[in-house]
């Protein structure tokens, strides 16, 4: 008999934080308005099942690109083939402002990735980068060169 | 516009709060929807976590607008599983959201 995993450490456990969840949900209504508990739980699992979907065909994305690593663009265009396009844009800002930031973490020095690319290198590879996605966006056919699998954090814990 | 944030990466116009989901809640949550899910870029969660926050807020408030036509202040689950079903690109969330259909709109078509 197997016990009971309270600690949610199972395959099926993961789900996004409550308290999160429920701030975020309630910024976006008018302050006097309440949500159910039954009603946030229901959002939360669509929000889940969201990411499941995205997920899978992120996967699908990566794998007729015939990449070992998931990047950002193939989400982009996970997106956009199951109708999301109209996030696409705001998702893309966020992305490239967490790039920017990133940047500016790099050239502190906090991220020493060994190949210590300077300043120019460092914006320069970002241009490519970003030049590389939009293409894509856009429909290009090609298929970009893998990119980011050195210079940037990639981890499968 | 986009606001620099000193907390999250993802704080952008129009909120009031910078919070954002766990990049490593979502990665988890990534991986565990397929078997042979790849390895996943560094970047990869922080982009999701921004289609989350667009995604829930399109949820929220087409439900909200089914509370509205209701005429009540408190949100239920029912609002969310209206809005699911009126809305075409949330049909993938139709078999989540079925044991919560009001009656007035069920679609014949539900399975049980």
């Amino acid at each position: 008999m197997e016990p009971m995993d309270i600690v949610g450490r199972t395959k099926e456990d993961a789900s996004l934080p409550k308290a999160t969840m429920t701030k975020i949900i309630k910024e976006m209504l008018p302050p006097d308005v309440r949500v159910a508990r039954d009603a946030q739980d229901l959002l939360i699992e669509c929000c889940v099942e969201f990411i499941n979907l995205i997920s899978s065909e992120s996967n699908e994305v990566c794998n007729r690109e015939e990449k070992r690593t998931i990047a950002p663009e193939h989400v982009l265009k996970a997106l956009e083939v199951l109708g999301f396009g109209e996030y696409i844009e705001e998702v893309y800002a966020a992305y490239e402002q967490h790039r920017h930031e990133t940047m500016d973490t790099m050239r502190s020095g906090k991220w020493s990735n060994g190949a210590e690319m300077t300043e120019e290198e460092a914006l320069a590879e970002q241009q490519r980068m970003f030049a590389e996605a939009r293409a894509r966006m856009n429909g290009g056919g090609s298929a970009p060169k893998q990119s980011d699998a050195e210079a940037q954090p990639s981890s499968n814990s | 516009m986009r606001q620099a944030g000193a907390y999250s990466k993802l704080v952008s116009g129009g909120r009031s709060g910078p919070h954002a989901l766990p990049l490593a809640r979502i990665k988890k949550i990534m991986k565990n929807s397929s078997e042979e899910v790849k390895m996943i870029s560094g970047e990869a969660p922080i982009v999701f976590s921004k289609a989350c926050e667009l995604f829930i807020e399109e949820l929220t408030k087409r439900a909200w607008a089914m509370t509205l036509q209701g005429k009540r202040r408190t949100m239920q689950r029912e609002d969310v599983a209206s809005a699911v079903i009126t809305t075409d690109l949330f049909d993938f969330l139709i078999t989540l959201v079925s044991d919560s259909v009001p009656a007035q709109e069920s679609l014949p078509v539900l399975e049980p």
